[in-house]
């Protein structure tokens, strides 16, 4: 018996030494740039009801361009024309209304842009190519929870993003108040125009202030990305590509 | 008083009965409660203390089936406590909490789901859920009961982690008077002046209490005190008269006044800081006549009165142009009338019927004042307890709750106790518990002004849509609010294992295990989408959580010599109070957190410490050196606690992160008395004590505790 154990034992420091010896030597991959976001506005309050002291906003989005890391449409901006004109194309990706975030396709715009959460921490995206699936555009989600009451479940929204606290990308603190992206989510995206991306948002107020600070104006998105500007669903270039 | 055989199940003797006088019910009935309270406390130690929470009968401490403690006015006296609070911070099984006041824990419940009572009587008046306990004076207590486990069976709403009811001592045979004097750090005061005096056909004593302080700061680079300086008058009358050997009338009344000062400094973004004042009144009283009439030898019946009213006010001034800025009055009457019969069928067999009335109403700032919420609500309860032999006792209960503007429902409750010896006790019940909606839940009506948001209780919910679908400002309602169901009540199904044994005479281990498991528990959710975006919120039976633990204490009360004894008490509790939702989420593997740099981890469940303020490990101590020759009482007292979580900062809505922790910390008080006799019947004791030895604080965290305090008290006995 007391041989069986030995030779087990043998046996294990083996394989265990094996594993070690036989990592393969890859090409060191080189990971893409994170880009930031800083404090993009998605409709902040511009002022309060004289007579109810209700906060007043002008209830639009802003949008946002992925693939060159700027904004193309700020929720400030009221003029008709010049919204209608800013928004019809494909060059925008994403858009940001209070907590509401929407994608360029389906109900939300002309492009193609699709999304959906992943349940990982937002570092292992370059571990794996992204999902091939999965992917809906705004209008086409069916996943989203619905609300169950008594007199039975309402339907969730059908953005690509669901909205409410715990379904989408943040969670309401109703004791401090406070909007925090839920940690260990990741949007996987395309953009308007197909390329493959992943997000990750970091904060909703103005100055992203570590630990979050709900004295600070809200309705300011700082988040991280990365686009394939290549199109294929790999988050990192070979050496090769240089 | 009769003196019994030790195991002949004493409270079943004491069954009377009685005739119900309608008409004499402005006084009230002498409760069988028998004054145990101490002349001399070594004595008082050894007895058997009889306990009536438990069963609303009167019953030996040791042979009461479910977990149950009391407090006698001895540990009251020696630690040098002045309000429950005090007393209550050092018990095992009992943590308190900050939150609009103090509150307390009991198996890791939130202060609202225990139910205080005074003689059997509901103390009323929460804030945000909280019956500040540091309201309650503990002079003219006998003693505190403390049941852990649901006792809504007997008790109704809020009676789901327990029941703590606060005994006052009957009025002495003879006349005799106190008085006592205190005076300590912050300019804290308390004076009590007691008179009593009675024969053997009635009794009725007196006292006024006036606690005052000037309120501390433990934050002196913000502007205004951590707590305000205050001043609270207590009244309170206990009397009792036998009208004939079969009537007895008692009545309890008691007003409490308290007013506070303070000031506070509130800064808008952008703004120069404004200074105000903040003067708040409380004013509570109540009348608790109750009659008790032996109707033959095995049945007895007793009516019960209650009235009682709890009102605050708020108000903020604007220091530079005393613009009252802000203003907040509330106001609630809680009326009662209760009818209970006891039956003694034979020596086996006791059982209580009753039921009774309730009338609530509800005023101040937050209700409009044409519609003054006002409910009403009937029960019914009956008590069984089977003496089925030595060895095994059964106890079961059920009471039916029927409320004007709640789901009705019904509460079972099944308790056993084995006794295989006179040394151990095993103890077993399975019961339910429930918590009524809170009055936010059920009659809020309100518009959160700068998020836009609107919260209606259950009662306005569908006239509140409405109005505002009047007004148009209604996008699109998520469900059909006329379809819901009532409201329900939060409710519990609760288990509690556990036994004494008693090692030596002076030794004795104590273990509970609990677990609680809780449903309906109620949480808001949008029922509408307003034109503005935000929501409509209503209130709904949706959240499920448990707790489950351990309790235990060891007590130690050996005799050092014919003069000089120890009294020592070690408690501990382990705790887990979660969340079901979050459980499930963290067994599927979905859960993280985000580190303060920003890197997303996977959690598990070891890195779910459960709800906030609930710390996993707490300890209590209560040691008592005591000398009678000499009239010398050492005491030593305090509890510690884990570190327990408060907040959330990386957005999975529990504390993972340190800094998202109290830490753990503990409290230790001690006290020095000394007695003497100047002239025959007349007893002087003096005191001197030291709160919070370690003199740690929290400002912010724990703004309940102040720093090292010194006091130093005399009394007189005459």
């Amino acid at each position: 018996m007391k041989l069986f154990f030995l030779h087990f034992y043998i046996l294990c420091l083996v394989i265990f030494l094996g594993a070690c010896n036989s990592t393969p030597s890859e090409p060191e991959r080189i990971m893409l740039d994170v880009q930031l976001a800083e404090d993009i506005i998605a409709d902040p309050v511009t002022s309060r009801d004289p007579s109810t002291g209700r906060a007043l906003s002008n209830n639009l989005y802003s949008l946002f361009d992925l693939d060159t890391n700027e904004l193309i449409l700020s929720s400030s901006v009221t003029d008709k024309d010049q919204r209608r004109t800013d928004s019809s194309g494909t060059i925008w990706d994403i858009g940001f209304r209070g907590t509401t975030v929407i994608f360029n396709g389906g109900v939300s715009g002309p492009g193609e842009a699709t999304a959906q959460i992943l349940t990982l921490p937002f570092e292992t995206v370059f571990d794996e190519p992204l999902p091939s699936d999965g992917y809906v555009t705004d209008g086409s989600n069916t996943t989203c929870p619905s609300i169950e009451t008594p007199a039975g479940p309402v339907p969730g929204s059908t953005l690509a993003i669901c909205t409410g606290s715990g379904n989408g990308w943040y969670n309401y603190n109703s004791n401090t108040q406070l909007i925090t992206p839920i940690p260990g989510r990741t949007i996987a995206f395309t953009t308007a125009t197909g390329n493959y991306g992943a997000l990750r948002f970091l904060s909703y107020y103005k100055g992203n202030p570590n630990p979050p600070d709900s004295d600070q104006p809200s309705r300011h998105y700082t988040f991280e990305y990365l686009v394939q500007p290549d199109g294929s669903r790999n988050l990192f270039r070979m050496p090769s590509d240089n | 008083m009769a003196k019994l055989p030790t195991y002949c199940y004493s409270g079943l003797i004491w069954v009377f009965c009685i005739l119900c006088l309608l008409g004499t019910l402005t006084v009230s009935a002498q409760t069988v409660i028998p004054d145990y309270s101490p002349k001399d406390s070594i004595r008082t130690i050894e007895m058997t203390p009889l306990v009536i929470t438990a069963t609303r009968s009167q019953k030996m401490l040791e042979d009461v089936a479910v977990p149950t403690t009391i407090i006698t006015s001895n540990i009251i006296q020696r630690e040098g406590a002045l309000r429950l609070g005090d007393v209550l911070a050092n018990q095992m099984g009992i943590a308190l909490f900050d939150d609009h006041g103090t509150g307390i824990q009991i198996q890791g419940f939130a202060s609202d789901y225990t139910l205080i009572l005074l003689d059997g009587e509901p103390v009323i008046g929460r804030t945000a859920g909280t019956l500040d306990i540091d309201r309650i004076t503990l002079k003219g207590l006998s003693h505190l009961e403390i049941v852990r486990g649901p006792s809504s069976s007997l008790y109704g709403s809020e009676a789901l982690a327990g029941v703590i009811n606060l005994i006052p001592s009957p009025p002495k045979e003879k006349m005799e008077g106190a008085a006592s004097f205190r005076i300590g750090s912050y300019a804290t005061s308390d004076m009590t002046l007691q008179m009593e005096g009675g024969r053997d056909w009635g009794g009725m004593r007196v006292f006024v209490n006036r606690y005052a302080s000037r309120g501390y700061d433990l934050s002196p680079n913000i502007y205004g005190p951590t707590t305000p300086s205050f001043s609270d008058w207590t009244g309170d009358l206990r009397a009792h008269i036998k009208l004939s050997e079969r009537i007895k009338v008692k009545l309890g009344a008691r007003g409490t006044f308290e007013n506070q000062e303070s000031v506070f400094a509130s800064q808008q973004l952008g703004q120069t800081e404004e200074r105000y004042n903040e003067e708040g009144a409380r004013r509570e009283w109540s009348i608790h006549p109750e009659i008790d009439v032996q109707l033959s030898k095995k049945t007895r019946l007793n009516t019960t009165l209650y009235r009682t009213s709890y009102r605050t006010e708020t108000h903020h001034l604007r220091q530079e142009d005393e613009f009252i800025n802000y203003e907040d009055n509330f106001d609630q009457t809680y009326s009662k009338a209760e009818i209970k019969l006891d039956m003694l069928w034979n020596t086996k067999h006791l059982s209580n019927i009753g039921g009774g009335v309730i009338g609530e109403q509800l005023g101040g700032t937050r209700y409009p004042s044409t519609s003054e919420p006002e409910s009403s609500h009937r029960y019914f309860f009956i008590q069984h307890e089977w003496l089925a032999s030595d060895l095994i006792h059964f106890n079961t209960s059920a009471r039916y709750d029927d409320h004007s503007d709640y789901a009705a429902r019904f509460t079972p409750k099944l308790s056993v106790i084995v006794r295989p010896s006179d040394q151990i006790r095993l103890r077993a019940s399975i019961g339910s518990g429930f918590k009524a909606p809170a009055f936010r839940q059920l009659y809020l009506a309100f518009t959160n002004s700068s998020g836009g948001y609107s919260v209606f209780g259950s009662i306005p919910m569908s006239d509140g849509i409405n109005q505002l679908e009047a007004n148009g400002l209604i996008q699109q309602r998520l469900l059909d609010v006329r379809e819901l169901d009532p409201l329900r009540a939060e409710n519990s199904v609760a288990y509690n294992v556990g036994g004494s044994i008693t090692l030596r005479t002076w030794l004795t281990a104590q273990l509970n295990l609990f677990h609680n498991n809780v449903t309906d528990l109620i949480e808001t959710q949008p029922v509408a989408q307003k034109t503005n975006g935000a929501f409509v919120y209503g209130y709904f039976n949706l959240a499920k959580i448990y707790t489950r633990g351990i309790e235990s204490e060891l007590r130690m009360t050996p005799q050092l010599n014919s003069q000089s004894s120890l009294d020592i008490s070690l408690g501990y509790q382990y705790l887990q109070a979660r969340d079901r939702e979050i459980v499930d989420a963290i067994n599927e593997g979905t859960v993280y957190g985000r580190s303060p740099s920003g890197r997303d981890y996977r959690l598990g469940i070891g890195d779910y410490t459960g709800l906030f303020g609930r710390s996993p490990h707490s300890a209590s101590l209560r040691a008592a050196y005591i000398n009678s020759k000499i009239g010398l009482t050492a005491s030593a007292h305090g509890r510690w606690r884990s570190r327990y979580g408060y907040r959330d900062l990386d957005g999975n809505l529990f504390a993972n992160r340190p800094d998202e922790f109290v830490p753990h910390y503990a409290v230790l008080g001690a006290t020095i008395s000394k007695k003497f006799t100047f002239v025959p019947s007349i007893e002087f004791i003096a005191q001197v004590g030291l709160d919070n030895v370690f003199n740690h604080t929290y400002p912010t965290l724990v703004p309940s505790l102040p720093g090292r305090r010194g006091y130093t008290s005399l009394q007189f006995n005459f």
